[in-house]
């Protein structure tokens, strides 16, 4: 009996200092994994959709009801006006959830850029929808038809051509933008044209 | 044995990936590209080394009948600290090593290293001992990648080495794993039965 006291309190002892130990390395270095997080988003933002100045999170004004894909509208402004729109999005990839970022411009409704933030997909097959190589197959296009994948190379202006052997990737990250796509033509479709 | 046999003899003789198979199961996983194995062998190294100065030091309080949990409490903290400072200083590194962080904590070979070497050997051997099995299993996963990213991505370190049209896909997902590793157990088990290790 006597000895199981002590081994507890021995285990209780070393599990404390290295709690100890943790917490004060946390306490160090969380404000600064706040910000690292923060200034990536920041980045991303940027990357999307590089005119505006400002960037604000308007989820809640935009999207009344949870969507099952869209996750963040966030509204880029210059000099306090509203010029583009930029959505985060999450689809179900080949192997986990794949998060992306992407950007519409107020002023012509073209898409600006998408960027793959978050994703899980197979190295060397899908990961590679993270590269510019895929991710700029999106550039400039029109946001009032919906994109399609195809896997040659694309003969019509909506088609994205898909990675090689990476069909369901491209389909996940197609889809997202799909989603963005209808709720910017639904949402600011009207700010379009005057 | 000297220092320098406690650090040699985990490149060769007693390398934990292809003389002892323990760790197999992050060697398969990471060794994707040539990139992820080393980065995963970099971190790995590192917090072997910690955790056996640790548990050489503590090697004489620590009582033999709760010696696993807590050396499985010092692996987990030394882990868990690892992270958080690399995430918080090191962005850069955190990005390309992030993912295989969390699982180093089921790492075998250091609760191996733990448990074989550093509770019954002073500190100066269990730095030599971790240092050699950290380089072994770091060479380990270069190699096993190296086949892997240059047979199915074509590419070695991301540069492209072979055409477009040569790589084989199947290298790449987890049956190519199991097949690099299996020829590589193999032929060392050959080498080792023709020079006597």
């Amino acid at each position: 009996m006597g000895d199981i006291i002590k081994l507890g309190l021995f285990l209780m002892l070393v599990a404390a200092v290295a709690g100890l130990g943790v917490g004060y390395v946390n306490i160090m270095a969380a404000p600064l994994i706040e910000k690292q997080i923060l200034e990536e988003k920041i980045r991303s933002f940027k990357e999307v959709y590089p005119e505006g100045d400002n960037v604000k999170n308007e989820t809640a004004k935009y999207l009344g009801v949870p969507d099952p894909i869209l996750k963040e509208v966030n509204i880029s402004y210059r000099s306090g006006i509203p010029v583009g729109v930029i959505y985060l999005a999450q689809t179900k990839g080949y192997s986990g959830a794949i998060t992306i970022l992407a950007g519409f411009d107020l002023v012509s409704g073209k898409i600006i850029a998408v960027k793959v933030l978050i994703q899980t997909e197979t190295p060397g097959l899908g990961a590679k929808a993270k590269e510019p190589a895929f991710q700029n197959r999106y550039k400039e296009k029109d946001s009032v038809t919906e994109l399609e994948v195809s896997k040659t190379p694309p003969t019509r202006e909506n088609q994205i051509q898909a990675i090689t052997a990476s069909t369901i990737t491209s389909k996940a990250v197609t889809k997202g933008v799909n989603a963005a796509r209808e709720h910017f033509v639904a949402t600011f479709g009207a700010a379009k044209q005057k | 044995m000297s220092l320098m046999q406690e650090f040699t003899k985990g490149i060769v003789k007693e390398n934990p990936l292809f003389r002892l198979v323990l760790g197999t199961c992050p060697a398969l996983a990471v060794t994707t590209s040539v990139e992820n194995g080393l980065g995963m062998g970099a971190a790995f190294t590192g917090v072997l080394l910690a955790s056996n100065i640790v548990i050489s030091l503590m090697r004489s309080i620590i009582p033999a009948s709760v010696r696993i949990p807590a050396y499985v409490v010092i692996i987990a903290s030394f882990v868990t600290m690892t992270d958080q400072l690399m995430h918080a200083f090191t962005p850069s590194l955190y990005k390309a090593l992030g993912i295989f962080i969390p699982l180093i904590v089921v790492n075998c070979i250091i609760l191996g290293r733990a448990e074989a070497f550093a509770s019954r050997n002073s500190i100066l051997p269990s730095i030599m001992d971790a240092l050699g099995m950290g380089l072994g299993f770091t060479i380990a996963l270069g190699l096993v990648s190296t086949f892997r990213e240059v047979l199915g991505a074509g590419t070695f370190l991301g540069i492209q080495i072979l055409p477009e049209s040569v790589p084989a896909i199947l290298m790449i997902l987890p049956p190519g794993g199991f097949i690099t590793l299996g020829c590589l157990l193999a032929l060392l088990n050959k080498l080792q039965k023709k020079y006597a290790w």
